[in-house]
């Protein structure tokens, strides 16, 4: 049971992280019929499932939430800011319904039952009407097997005689169903002139019954012969349910004498076509969540994805060995095979890949919230805006982002964005714009997240670094050395210690979170422009496609994603360079020889191979002996041994079971960029 | 309930580096492997000799000689890779180790296992379970964890070119 309980709470904390992103955009489009869809069935949703597992508080907690949203949907209540406000604030109380289950706490026991009574508020502004909307939603549901019939009953003057009592007959036609009755008078003589023997009244019936014709001729059997009868089909559904529909046919029967069949058909095709519009939205709904469902996909767990990577990257390995012992051993039509099942591992190993992807969307919604609450909290008026939420990254590494991230957007909107008057004075919009962004860029996923604030003033932060003799005076720092010191420890830009942030978490802490998972944050900033904070994380492919090239008979991989192309120049181009560049295709590169690098002595070759690859903005080219061919590296870990040498960010083993050292193309020119120019000093 | 089982018992598996003769108790040792070919990891220390392919895993090697400040020798025939499993900030990593050769399994009882002299030592107590005589011989029993899980070269010894010029200064300590 109790891991049906966790299933659960992970599935509403899913659920609820979904209905607070749409809350968001439904606070930007108050108006769109289908995010107020999504919220009341995302509401249905959970209440189901929480009463399911026994949450009984939160199942009634949300039933009141959709209710509102139910209202809001059939148009019985407006959806404005301060229902968003409750509702968001209703989120937030459920989300701490699921963590914590106390609830005995007093705190929460008054946060829940204030909650309550808000929502009952909106709900009913006057009480009393509370069960209406509900009893209106279980007719709607018998719908489909009800007909409605006109019924014209109009007895025979001597009805009386043979001791029938018309008002026995219409009780026993209101047993059939709903039914709605109109008593005509008008045939009814003065006083002085009534026979009181003499029935002078006649009724039109509607009859909303899941009963046919037969049974309401039943109900007349007696008086059939002697008494007018009209029984008319009007429609195959229950249109008493429709209230307009009541109150058109009431108005009629006030009005006229009789309504008559005819009229009643106008009426009631009019109403059968509300109704099939309504059935057809309902029907149009159902099918977009079905759709959603599908697209929601199956869970599975981790250690099972975990274990299907490896088997993929064993797979992978093997494959290699294979192809391998295909061009030792030229065996007929075995060529084909081995490319075939180099195809599949390939497709396989993309397809498991992508599975431990998801998009960073949901980590965006979370800070739609953060962004609304804060500039809220701080009174200033900011635009999020996020960028490209469909790119995917690992599981872990998006978990791992969340905090830096956050603590980054707090940054941009206490100390980034300035308030509305100073904004104006400097000639910006009032209101302050984020731009949350995440793209692809060759191997690596880049995160930025620039604002278009004060900006850091690099005069102010080299002051602070002296002053805290983190750097000597005198030192001359570019404006980007200037700007890195804000990942130092114990440095905090900012000149008061708010609520939100500055509470002891630094960027230099920012900056050991990104790296933890392997990525790169960079800060740029121009004093009354903003800042732009740029992270760039690897994909962590445990499989990567890689160039295999050799280096005095060692093979390495260079990541394909990083290589822009290859060149084989002549020997003496390269060791004649004096100031280590290279033209290519017309172009000055610079370059360096890994040989060199690796104080390996010169090749015998009188062609280099010149793999250029990106870095950063430009390309720099890389001197390798050969240049073997594509591979699929499964990069294994170097282990604890090598955590400081991080110039190569794995192994991999070849088919032929010796071991290929894979570079982190970023690192190494960074690293001997580093020496060349301590070198030239 | 393995672990304990593993500790329990009294095996060594003793391995020579040059003449001084070494034991590393059973339970952290996995796998003796022949010499195989390691790929070198450039710009590493010296004494990370490089990775091998154990089986499927990038398994890293060290060179013993070089990390317990010995001097650098030529593999033979006899140079083994003994494959360990070192608890390394409470995780259990695998390394390599080349030693010149490996000797025997011996039972060594733990009354048989005495303390290193406090004094004139030449070792670095904090790297030593202890010493024990087997058939006119010492054998240094190590710390294995200690030994190889921290990255500079361990020098085994108290202070090499110090205890070999001079013993008096170690005395009088």
């Amino acid at each position: 049971m109790d891991s049906f309980k966790k299933k659960f709470i992970e599935e509403a904390s899913e659920l609820i992280d979904k209905l607070e992103v749409t809350l968001l955009e439904l606070e930007k489009n108050p108006d769109d019929p289908a995010q107020i869809q999504q919220v009341f069935r995302v509401m249905h949703t959970l209440k189901g499932n929480s009463s399911m597992f026994g949450f009984d508080l939160i199942d009634k907690f949300t039933h009141n939430l959709e209710t509102v949203y139910d209202l809001i949907r059939s148009n019985q209540l407006q959806l404005t800011p301060q229902v968003l406000n409750v509702t968001l604030s209703s989120v937030d109380h459920l989300k701490a319904m699921l963590d914590e289950g106390n609830y005995e706490d007093p705190d929460f026991l008054t946060t829940h039952n204030g909650l309550i009574a808000k929502i009952n508020q909106l709900i009913n502004p006057n009480k009393g009407e509370q069960d209406k909307p509900q009893t209106n939603s279980v007719e709607f549901k018998s719908d489909s097997v009800v007909h409605t019939y006109y019924v014209m009953f109009e007895p025979q003057s001597n009805i009386f005689r043979n001791g029938t009592n018309p008002f026995y007959l219409l009780d026993e036609l209101s047993m059939l169903g709903q039914t709605k009755v109109f008593a005509h008078f008008n045939r009814v003589p003065l006083f002085d002139k009534i026979n009181p023997e003499q029935c002078y009244v006649y009724w039109e019936v509607i009859v909303a019954s899941e009963q046919g014709v037969g049974a309401i001729n039943d109900v007349f059997i007696f008086v059939e012969t002697d008494s007018k009868l009209e029984i008319q089909k009007v429609a195959d559904i229950n249109l008493l349910s429709d209230p307009k529909f009541v109150d058109e046919v009431t108005q009629l029967a006030n009005v006229q004498k009789d309504i008559g069949y005819v009229t009643i058909q106008r009426v009631a095709n009019q109403a059968i076509a509300r109704h099939n519009k309504q059935k057809s939205e309902v029907v149009k709904r159902e099918r977009i969540g079905f759709k959603d469902k599908s697209a929601a996909s199956i869970r599975v767990s981790s250690d099972k994805l975990d274990g299907l990577m490896n088997l993929v990257s064993e797979l992978v390995t093997t494959q290699a060995r294979l192809s391998l012992f295909a061009e030792e051993n030229s065996v007929p039509g075995l060529g084909p095979i081995v490319e075939n099942v180099q195809k599949l591992s390939r497709q396989l190993r993309d397809i498991a890949f992508s599975i431990v992807l998801i998009p960073i969307e949901n980590l965006f919604g979370r800070f739609q919230r953060l962004v609304r609450d804060l500039s809220m909290e701080l009174k200033k008026e900011v635009e999020f805006i996020t960028e490209g939420a469909d790119t995917e990254l690992d599981k872990t590494i998006i978990e791992n982002l969340s905090d830096p991230l956050m603590h980054i957007i707090r940054n941009s909107l206490d100390h980034g964005i300035e308030e509305a008057s100073v904004r104006l004075s400097q000639g910006k919009s009032t209101k302050g714009k984020i731009v949350l962004k995440a793209y692809y860029s060759g191997a690596s996923v880049i995160i930025q997240i620039s604002d278009d604030g004060a900006g850091i003033d690099p005069e102010i932060i080299r002051e602070k670094a002296i002053l805290k003799g983190i750097i000597p005076p005198e030192r001359k720092l570019s404006k980007k050395e200037i700007l890195d010191l804000i990942f130092l420890p114990g440095f905090s830009t900012a000149k008061k210690v708010t609520d939100v942030s500055g509470r002891g978490v630094g960027m230099d802490v920012v900056k050991k979170k990104i790296s933890e998972i392997r990525g790169e944050v960079e800060v740029d900033s121009e004093v009354g422009l903003g800042t732009t904070i740029t992270i760039k994380l690897p994909l962590t492919l445990s499989i990567i496609d890689g160039l295999l090239v050799s280096i005095n008979k060692a093979a390495y991989v260079i990541p394909l994603a990083a290589i822009d192309k290859i060149y084989a120049v002549e020997k003496e181009k390269i060791y004649s360079s004096y100031n280590n560049l290279v033209t290519l295709d017309g172009k000055q590169i610079p370059f360096f020889s890994l040989r060199k690098e690796f104080h390996l002595d010169a090749s015998d070759e009188e062609l280099e191979q010149v793999v250029v690859v990106n870095f950063e903005d430009n390309s720099v080219g890389m001197v390798v002996d050969f240049v073997i061919g594509e591979y699929q590296a499964v990069l294994k870990p170097l282990g604890k041994h090598y955590k400081t040498h991080d110039i190569f960010s794995g192994a991999t083993i070849l088919g032929d079971g010796t071991v290929a050292l894979v570079m982190d193309t970023n690192k190494i020119i960074k690293l001997f960029a580093k020496i060349q120019t301590i070198n030239v000093k | 309930m393995e672990q304990e089982k593993t500790s329990k018992i009294n095996s060594y598996l003793t391995f020579k580096l040059g003449d001084e003769e070494f034991a590393a108790h059973v339970g952290k040792v996995l796998n003796i492997l022949e010499m195989t070919k390691i790929t070198t990891v450039p710009k590493a220390p010296d004494y990370l000799k490089g990775v091998i392919n154990l089986r499927g895993a990038v398994l890293p090697v060290i060179d013993a000689r070089i990390k317990f400040g010995m001097p650098e020798a030529e593999y033979t025939t006899n140079t083994c890779i003994i494959v360990l499993d070192i608890d390394l900030d409470g995780d259990s990593v695998h390394v390599g180790a080349i030693v010149d050769s490996v000797q025997a399994v011996l039972e060594i009882d733990n009354n048989q296992i005495m303390p290193l002299p406090t004094l004139g030592s030449r070792y670095k107590s904090e790297f030593i379970i202890g010493m024990a005589k087997i058939d006119e011989k010492f054998i240094i029993i190590l710390n294995m964890d200690a030994v190889f899980s921290i990255d500079e070269i361990t020098n085994l010894k108290v202070n090499a070119e110090m205890n070999a010029d001079n013993v008096n200064v170690e005395k009088i300590d």
